[in-house]
Parts: C-alpha cells; structure tokens; sequence
C-alpha cells in the first residue's frame, strides 16, 4: 500500500495569541483535531531585525512596518506542521489575513474566532513548499528536512506517533526491524 | 397526606447493649414520614417570628442612595470577569457549580459586595479589566484577568513563594507606588490590548504593562520582558493637568483640561497622530488640524482615532482601509490629525472607533455610524463613509418616552454600545462569545437592550467582555 507523501509547513503563533493562555490552547486543539502532527515546537521571541529579515518578502509594503513591530513585541509559538497538502489545509484552517472582513465572511477559522485586527491576526503559514522550508529553517536551523523524510516520515504516514503534551509535539515510536521491513514494503 | 402527619406512638424492639437481653421500648411520639424523633427549636422559631415582626417595611424614599454593583459578560475563561467560581468551580457545591467558559447574559459580579466595595470607575483590556473601589475609606485599583504582561501588575502568592500570577480569576489589589497607598483617587483609567494606564489625583500617571510600542510612555528595550515585572512605571514629564485618558489597541491618548492631545506608543497606521509612521516612546503633543482647538472627547479602540471639539467639530486620523476617513482621505493612513466635515450630524459630542466601525453622538442624542462592518443599520455589510443615522425609536424613545435620547457610546473592536438616560444599555454588532450580552451568540444587526437588572451608569467594552458599572436600590 502507498501512502501519498506528508507535507511540512510552518506555523507561527504570534503575540496576541500567546499571551493568551487559555486561547493558546484552543487554537492548538483545534489545530490537532484538523488531523495536523505537530514535528517541533519551540517559543521564541524576535528582534525587530529577525522580524524584518523574515519578513523580508513584504519589504516596501505599506503594512510591512506594523508587521514587524507586532512580531517583535512579544513572544511566539513556532510549529513544524505535517499532514497531507499541509501549506493549504493550515491556511484555510487559519482563514484570510484581512480579520476585520473575514470575522463576518470565515467565522468558523482560527482568525474568524480569535482574530482582532488585519495585523493582530492569530498565526501566520506558509504560503508554498518552498518558503515552508526557507521558514523552517529559519526557526529551526538544526532541523534536517530530507533526513526526516528518509527516517521519520513513515512512521508519520502509518499514524505510528504519540503525542508529548509537555514538549508539544509528536514523536515517531519505534518499532522492531520486522515490522519496519513490513512498512517499508 | 394529612393523616401521615399526624403525631403517633411508635413501639420498636431493641437489642441492649448493657445486658444482651431485647428490651420493649416505646419511643418518644415521632412523624409518621420520619422515623427518627426531630430535635425540638420552638424557642427559636419562636424568636424568629417574633424578630420578623419587629422589622418594619419601607418603600424607598427620595433621600435613598443607591448603590453601585459590576455586571460582567463574554469569555469568562480568561478571568476577567472577576467571579472566581466560573472557572475554578467549588468542589463544596458539587454539581451546583461548573465550569463556565463565557456567559452570553450579564453576570453580577459578587466579589464587590461581599467585599463592600462601591466601584466607581471600570475599564477593559483584551481579556483584563481594572476597577477603582472605595473600600473601608480607603480607595484603591483592582485588576483581574490575564496579566502575561504585567498589565495588571505583580500579584505573588504566597507571598515570598516565587509563584507569580499570569493569570487573576478575581480582583486583586494594583498596589500603585504613590505617597497615600490607601488613598488613590483614580481620575481616569484605560486598558489596551496588554497595558494600563491610571491617572491618580494628585500623584500622576502610571503605566503598567506591555512597552514593547511605547505605549507606557517609557523608552523602547529591544528584548524586555514584560511578564513577572515588578516595575510600575510613573510617568516622569506630565505635560498639563491631564483629565483624561484613552487606549486603542497598542497606543495612548492622553487629553489635557486645556483640550490638547498627547499621545505615545503604535504609529506604524498612523495612530497616535504624530507626523510619522513610527513608534513613539514620549508623550508628543498632537498637532495638525486639531493644533489651536479645544479637544473635549477622543475615542479609540482599534487603529482609528477620533476627536471632537468643543465647537462639535470632528477630527480623525489613524487607519482608514475601512473608508474611516473616507470624507476627507482615499489614503489608507492617516498620520495628521484631518477634519471631517459632517454638517448634517449637527453639533458632536462624542466620537468612538473601533477596528472598522466608527460612531458618533450629537447633542440631540443621536447615534451615526459609518466604517465597515455590523453598523446596526440591517443585515447587510457595507462600507459606508458618511455618517448615518440609526433610527431613534430602537433606542427607546416613542410615544410614551418622547424625551429618551441616548448620552453615551463606546465601542469594542467590532461591535458598538450605546447608552441612554434612562439607563438602558443597547448593544449589537458580532456576537463572539456572547459579548453582546444579549443571551444569546447570534449577531445582532441592530440595537438591542441589554436585559441589565440595574441602571448604567458606566460602560467599558473590552475585546472579549463587557463590563458595566450599575447603580441600583438593593
């Protein structure tokens, strides 16, 4: 049996949400109960130089001041994110960025829930495989994208994982070499 | 049924315990329904009923003061409500009390009467809320709610125990660094998304909370961190005598007696109407169109900012992608403050801002709104910039209340309250979490009472909750 290959993307949870307790967990949840494995998680708090450099697309923009002030003004949540066409599904799970229209138009998205303003907008992802792993590493310089997908992937695509609320992420179990001789086939 | 009530004799048998022999024993006459002879109180029921007789009865007189008791309503979760058995329910009255997440129907808040606290000023942040009370002639500030940023300031319990509070579920004392710590006459008081500002006569203005915009009047420090903070801020270079003061999201507005604005904090829309697009960390005086007029009232709770002069004129700047400003400006940022003609809103009095949607109040007691968003004007979405009307008979004046006319509005980020002279509050727009308090999580396109069991006296719209300051004969 083949399996269709799992896709990464990058989830940042950003600092209205954070601050929130109680919020952060609902937004996590609803995160988990739309079928996402969460790879790495990690707390981070940027400069404002890192929040431009990551921003560095949106350059020139006129919300590109009021992005990076946001980022910078407190800590975030990064996520590795895994599941099957992940860069769409998250973002439709995240809803548009404009909050003030999508709270009428998407009410049922992480955005359209707890969104406040078109800046103060919950979460940001990824919008191709291709800046998922330029975002990737830039949260995650030590984590190898190709050596997950020659080790780890399988056990993802055979739903072989538990979950570590503490470190909150999900962690490959291992298996006797039979049964992965039988996966592999 | 009356017969089983009836006193009877009752003959059981029992074993001895002294001697092992069963005794016939005939009990003392005991009810039918219980078995077990009841404990005889007639000398206190006597008592009682003799206590209630000596209580006479009045109908309450003009000279009769009422007092002052706190509503709360929304996301109960994030303990700004300030009712500690919603989200830590007591195991004593098990079943009777569960957990509640948010509560979409005004809730009193019991803590200041059993307390005996009289509150009289309130303001809401994202998921905080701060009263000032007068408590055993003492005055002080409560805060209640998440306080990841400190806004709320340094709450250590037990004390010495290194275990400091992200979060409050009941209100607990701001203690501000002034010279009478028990006499703190809170002239004003305003909440952002995560910082306070109080204005204490006599003492100055003190910031707490999140700096990472300058929003606390403090310069800017790359990488501070704002939780577990003892610092209270005091605000060293007060120009004026400051009345009064307003927070949108992540900046300051402070107005001075004279009329003059001050601002600090978030520029990057505009907001704190400076002349540039960025942060400012000192209070700067606002000048543009509003240089040389006398400002009486400013509203802001998202980017968008709104004054009114004495004369009734209305200024505006901040945001403006929802056509906010659209009568003057097609620019989506505003950073000077601009006067709005609006001739045929006749004399302003009061202007708010929220995310998208903007109101204002004239002296007739009428409401406008425009913007984007739910305006109370039907179920369609438009983005209007001009003013319009909301017909005056869904705030309650008809043929029997000819005079009714509405004396206050606030504004949350996407929804609108307004206030009237009686007392009544009415509110609509989005209806997340039940924050419209109207029992019910619907959203409400037009006007609708809030079913408050007590006069309004003050309301305060948070992101998530409302509060309302009442007053009431108990």
């Amino acid at each position: 049996m083949k399996t269709r290959p799992l896709q990464l993307t990058l989830a940042l949870l950003k600092p209205d949400v954070v601050a929130h307790p109680h919020i952060l967990h609902n937004v996590r949840q609803m995160i988990l109960e739309n079928g996402f494995y969460f790879l790495m998680s990690k707390q981070h708090r940027l400069s404002t130089a890192q929040a431009e450099q990551f921003y560095a697309e949106h350059r020139g923009k006129f919300f590109q001041n009021r992005l990076v002030t946001f980022m910078s003004s407190g800590p975030l949540w990064s996520h590795i994110l895994c599941a099957n066409d992940a860069v769409a599904k998250w973002r439709k799970l995240m809803g548009p960025t404009k909050v003030l229209k999508t709270v009428y138009e998407e009410p049922l998205t992480v955005r359209g829930i707890y969104g406040l303003t078109d800046t103060r907008n919950c979460a940001h992802g990824s919008d191709s495989d291709e800046t998922a792993k330029r975002e990737i590493k830039f949260f995650f310089p030590d984590f190898d994208i190709e050596k997950w997908y020659e080790e780890e992937c399988i056990y993802f695509q055979k739903d072989l994982v538990e979950f570590d609320a503490s470190l909150f992420q999900h962690i490959a179990v291992p298996q006797c070499s039979q049964c992965l001789s039988d996966l592999a086939l | 049924m009356a017969s089983s009530l009836h006193i009877i004799g009752f003959r059981v048998q029992k074993l001895c315990g002294h001697c092992g022999v069963t005794h016939k024993l005939l009990l003392a006459p005991v009810t039918a329904n219980s078995l077990v002879p009841q404990r005889n109180n007639w000398r206190k029921n006597y008592a009682k009923r003799e206590a209630k007789k000596q209580v006479i009865y009045e109908n309450v007189g003009e000279n009769a003061k009422k007092t002052s008791l706190i509503y709360a309503w929304g996301q109960a979760s994030s303990g700004a409500l300030g009712i500690a058995s919603y989200v830590k329910p007591n195991l004593k009255f098990r079943g009777k009390q569960i957990f509640i997440n948010k509560i979409n129907r005004p809730a009193r808040v019991r803590f200041f009467d059993i307390n005996q606290m009289k509150p009289y000023d309130i303001a809401c942040g994202y998921g905080f809320t701060v009263v000032a009370v007068k408590y055993q002639n003492k005055r002080i500030v409560l805060g209640t709610g998440v306080n990841t940023d400190s806004q709320i300031g340094y709450h250590e319990t037990p004390k010495g125990s290194g275990r400091i509070l992200d979060q409050l579920i009941e209100p607990s004392h701001i203690k501000l660094p002034i010279q009478k710590p028990d006499d703190c006459r809170v002239t004003s008081v305003a909440c952002g998304r995560a910082h306070t500002v109080i204005i204490v006569e006599n003492e100055g203005v003190f910031t707490l909370g999140n700096n990472a915009y300058g929003q606390c009047g403090r310069s800017i420090v790359e990488g501070e961190d704002y939780s577990k903070n003892q610092t209270i801020n005091k605000l060293a270079e007060v120009p004026g005598d400051i009345i009064k003061v307003v927070c949108g999201q992540d900046h300051t507005l402070f107005l001075t007696q004279s009329g003059e604005v001050y601002s600090c904090g978030l520029g990057a829309d505009g907001q704190t109407g400076v002349g540039h697009y960025n942060n400012t960390s000192k209070l700067t005086r606002i000048k543009g169109d509003i240089d040389g007029v006398k400002v009486t009232s400013v509203g802001s709770r998202g980017d968008c900012t709104l004054a009114v002069s004495e004369s009734g004129d209305l200024f505006g700047w901040g945001n403006s992608e929802y056509n906010q400003l659209g009568l003057v400006t097609s620019e989506t940022q505003v950073n000077l403050p601009r006067h709005i003609p609006v001739p045929h809103c006749g004399k302003v009095i009061k202007a708010v801002a929220g995310g998208s949607s903007c109101a204002l109040l004239n002296d007739q007691g009428q409401v406008y709104v425009w913007g984007f968003g739910i305006l109370g004007k039907g179920p369609k979405l438009e983005m209007s910039s001009t003013p319009s009307l909301i017909p005056e008979p869904i705030f309650g004046r008809n043929e029997l209340s000819p005079n009714t006319k509405i004396v206050d509005i606030e504004s949350g980020l996407t929804y609108l309250a307004a206030k009237n002279d009686n007392g009544d509050l009415y509110t609509w727009g989005r209806n997340n979490n039940g924050v419209l308090g109207l029992n019910e999580e619907k959203n409400q396109f037009f006007p609708w009472r809030v079913a408050l069991p007590a006069e309004a006296v003050k309301v305060a719209c948070g992101l998530d909750h409302m509060v309302a300051l009442c007053k009431s004969f108990t």
